[in-house]
């Protein structure tokens, strides 16, 4: 009991009255602990983050009608959506496609859930505002500038319901679809512009649509994006195929397998620079330690005149050394999470995960470090005859 | 006698000394290789982002309402509106050439396969060779376009093989519903003649295309009635990410300044490229596929700003390394300073010793850590991108500079507070 009370108050005392020397090598320690923990909860929470950006790419899900049916009603997507993690659902946009009449002429009206196409379609570059109301339209950029609209203008939309035939209703319209014929004015609220053919569409709410057609009619396609890999976006699917007959699920296969390349490679690097930097910290860390216990190979050699044994030398030296590690990989730990926070907030504008098993592996690294790089000088001191080290070399 | 001084304590002290150079060779070389990963990961992102596809697509003006509003065109418009193949060549001539990574020709027609079934038959390049004027060659084709495809069953079309005339890649929901099968002979027809074409893979391409047949570009321009014409060309090139001027630009390049639109002009923005394709290509409008063009930028700027600020921080922690270190070594050296000063050496000469010793440690230290950083730069860039990490010259100031004034940093103040020591009390021993 009374040995172990003289060996704690010999370290504290140590590192204590050689304040500034230690506060020095506290500083390296603290350093590569920060890095060390910083980094790798970064490492960790890229894949999560980055996968979000990923999602600008769009919807890598889509739900079809199965086999012969028309469409896919509300209640049977809703069904095929609860078989998914609700977390990692970033938005789902449901589309009725209908051919309707603008100055007689047809053009394809796409019916959708505004909020769920800005989510899954990130891309849409809108010129002017999205819908928000009933009787408000978003029109594609190619048809715009066929109709010459412009963002704020009127346009009459009319229907002609399903038995007569739609493409080439254009010309013979006879007196029979006239009189069936519907009509709604729509306010043009933005031009919309997405370099594919969705430029051809004009782009309607759900409700707007069943007012114009007079009925409900089931969805043509739903749109889903998920946040989710490759892997699990499969199992989702199969899932899905076999819980709801209705529903056909489909992977959008060039944003998933490119996303799944693409991400494996950007982890990969996070992955390798983390290697790399801790690696280089790391021998840092242990060269600054070095330098502070070589610098003490008198104190050795004076402790080995007073007849100190070589394994309480050692065991006082790695005690000392044990004590700062744990010190700077408390510290560090605390330090790298708000570093890793600091970065995740620049960079991808949310909060990163706090990892809780990072802070027992961080302590165990920079002590077991710390105690690594005294050992070696504290060795070569001690094997040395007193005489000689204390006489200087 | 400055110089024994120097020698001798570069000498004699010579574990020491080789401690310090080796922590700052570590230091140097860890920024080396950060900076240099950093500098390049845009360029090598850019290339990954590549296997989404193309980012531009060109299509003859006029052209895109028609044909989409109306359906497939079965009436032969390829005669009034088209492109010419023998343009396709420019492509590589503008200004931003070089970004060109890949871009492959499309023509598209409506044929009947077997009896009565309907089809869309696309003419491209699989994986054309092209030998530039400029004398650059670049193999390109839908090869390196459509990387997410499956091939289900079957070979890629190989041009360069030379087996590759009359041949067909059949989308997988088409080949189920006429039965296809790879190695059989299809025969296709159109209002213009009949081709017979042989199988040579079953694709998988979870979208609209499983529906369509591949073939080269001549037997469908023969099908179509259109020689020499295309209907589409897709680009894929290097793009910077947007920002207020080329969206200002992407409206009407008309409505810059002279000095704007320089600028516009010389930098690689989607909107810049696609105006540049137009100038070369009679009567197109090439337009960005906004899907592609708007994702690349943001992951770009994410994963540039992410490898920024790890750069940054592990700069911080090796400079705090290296100038830890060596207020370390110099306070060590208090004897020695004060014997100098005891013998009757002025601070300035001390400082001036002390100093020199120490930046020649540094500058041994920093060459050698920049070259060992451009071996971990290149293990980065093999292990990941599996390609050379190109090496700025850019870098080496920053690391000298750096370096430089990390020691001098870490030095100066120590030799300082020294030198204001009482040379009795120091060789006392405090």
């Amino acid at each position: 009991m009374k040995k172990q009370n003289m060996f704690f108050r010999m370290i504290t005392a140590s590192l204590l009255r050689r304040r500034s020397r230690m506060l020095v090598a506290l500083l390296a320690i603290m350093v590569g602990a920060t890095i060390l923990s910083g980094l790798v909860t970064i490492y960790y929470d890229v894949p999560r983050q980055m996968g979000e950006q990923f999602r600008n790419y769009g919807a890598n899900m889509i739900f079809l009608p199965a086999g012969d049916n028309d469409g896919i009603s509300s209640s049977d997507s809703d069904r095929a959506l609860a078989d998914i993690d609700k977390n990692n659902i970033v938005g789902v946009a449901p589309y009725r496609y209908e051919t309707v009449l603008i100055n007689e002429r047809p053009v394809i009206a796409a019916a959708t859930d505004f909020s769920g196409a800005k989510a899954t379609s990130p891309y849409w570059y809108v010129t002017g505002a999205w819908p928000s109301e009933s009787g408000q339209v978003l029109v594609g950029e190619d048809i715009a500038e066929l109709y010459g609209v412009a963002q704020g203008d009127e346009m009459t939309v009319s229907f002609v319901p399903a038995n007569t035939s739609e493409v080439s209703a254009e010309k013979n319209a006879d007196e029979n679809t006239k009189e069936n014929e519907k009509s709604m004015k729509f306010t043009v609220t933005g031009i919309l512009d997405t370099g594919g053919s969705d430029e051809n569409y004009i782009f309607i709410s759900l409700q707007d649509m069943q007012a114009l057609t007079g009925e409900s009619a089931a969805y043509d396609m739903v749109e889903l994006s998920i946040s989710a890999t490759q892997d699990k976006l499969e199992s989702y699917a199969d899932k899905i195929g076999k819980d709801v007959s209705a529903v056909s699920p489909r992977l959008v296969k060039r944003v998933t397998q490119s996303e799944t390349t693409v991400l494996s490679k950007l982890q990969s690097l996070v992955l390798i620079v983390t290697v790399v930097v801790l690696l280089l910290t790391m021998i840092c860390v242990a060269t600054t330690m070095t330098a502070v216990v070589t610098e003490r190979r008198k104190e050795i050699g004076l402790r080995k005149a007073l007849g100190a044994s070589n394994k309480s030398i050692t065991g006082e030296f790695m005690g000392e050394g044990m004590m700062l590690g744990g010190i700077g990989g408390i510290l560090g730990s605390v330090l790298g999470y708000f570093f890793a926070e600091l970065v995740s907030m620049n960079v991808f504008n949310s909060s990163i995960t706090f990892q809780p098993l990072l802070i027992p592996v961080t302590l165990v690294v920079s002590v077991a470090v710390t105690a690594a790089a005294c050992l070696l000088p504290v060795r070569s001191a001690t094997d040395v005859d007193p005489a000689l080290v204390l006489k200087g070399e | 006698m400055f110089f024994r001084m120097l020698r001798g304590a570069l000498f004699r002290q010579k574990g020491k000394m080789l401690m310090i150079a080796f922590t700052i060779l570590l230091g140097a070389s860890l920024a080396t290789a950060m900076l240099n990963v950093m500098l390049d990961v845009g360029d090598k992102v850019n290339q990954e982002l590549k296997t989404y596809g193309a980012n531009i697509t060109v299509k003859p003006k006029e052209s895109s309402i028609m044909q989409d509003l109306y359906g497939i065109s079965d009436d032969g418009d390829i005669q009034n509106v088209h492109l010419l193949e023998s343009e396709l060549g420019n492509i590589k001539t503008i200004f931003w050439a070089f970004n060109i990574v890949d871009y492959t020709p499309f023509i598209d027609t409506k044929v009947t396969v077997g009896s009565d079934t309907e089809a869309k038959l696309v003419g491209t390049w699989f994986n054309h060779h092209l030998e530039l004027p400029t004398g650059e060659t670049l193999d390109t084709g839908i090869a390196n376009l459509r990387t997410w495809w499956d091939i289900s069953d079957g070979e890629w079309i190989d041009e360069q093989k030379g087996n590759s005339a009359d041949t067909a890649m059949v989308g997988k929901a088409l080949a189920e519903k006429e039965n296809i099968k790879v190695g059989d002979t299809i025969n296709v027809s159109s209002t213009y003649g009949t081709q017979a074409l042989r199988v040579a893979a079953i694709f998988d391409a979870g979208g609209d295309e499983d529906d369509y047949i591949y073939t080269s570009l001549a037997p469908a321009q023969k099908l179509a009635n259109g020689e020499g014409f295309l209907s589409s060309i897709e680009v894929s090139a290097l793009t910077t990410p947007d920002n207020e001027l080329a969206r200002k630009a992407a409206k009407n390049p008309a409505a810059l300044s002279v000095s704007q639109y320089e600028t516009w002009y010389c930098t690689a923005y989607v909107s810049s490229i696609c105006y540049q394709i137009q100038e070369v290509i009679t009567d197109s409008v090439a337009s960005p596929v906004r899907q592609v063009a708007e994702s690349e930028g943001a992951i770009m700027d994410k994963t540039q700003l992410l490898m920024i600020l790890i750069t940054i921080f592990s700069l911080i922690g090796s400079a705090l390394g290296i100038s830890n270190l060596v207020t370390a070594s110099v306070m060590e050296r208090s004897n020695e300073i004060g014997l100098m000063k005891a013998i009757g050496a002025k601070d300035g000469s001390v400082l001036g010793v002390v100093l020199t010793e120490i930046m020649i440690t540094a500058i041994v230290g920093g060459v050698a850590g920049y070259f060992v950083g451009y071996g971990f730069a290149q293990v980065i860039g093999q292990s990941v991108f599996g390609s050379a990490i190109e090496m700025k010259v850019i870098v080496i100031p920053i690391v000298a500079i750096l370096i430089l004034a990390v020691t001098l940093a870490g030095s100066l103040p120590a030799i300082k507070m020294l030198l204001r020591l009482r040379p009795a009390e120091v060789l006392h021993g405090r």
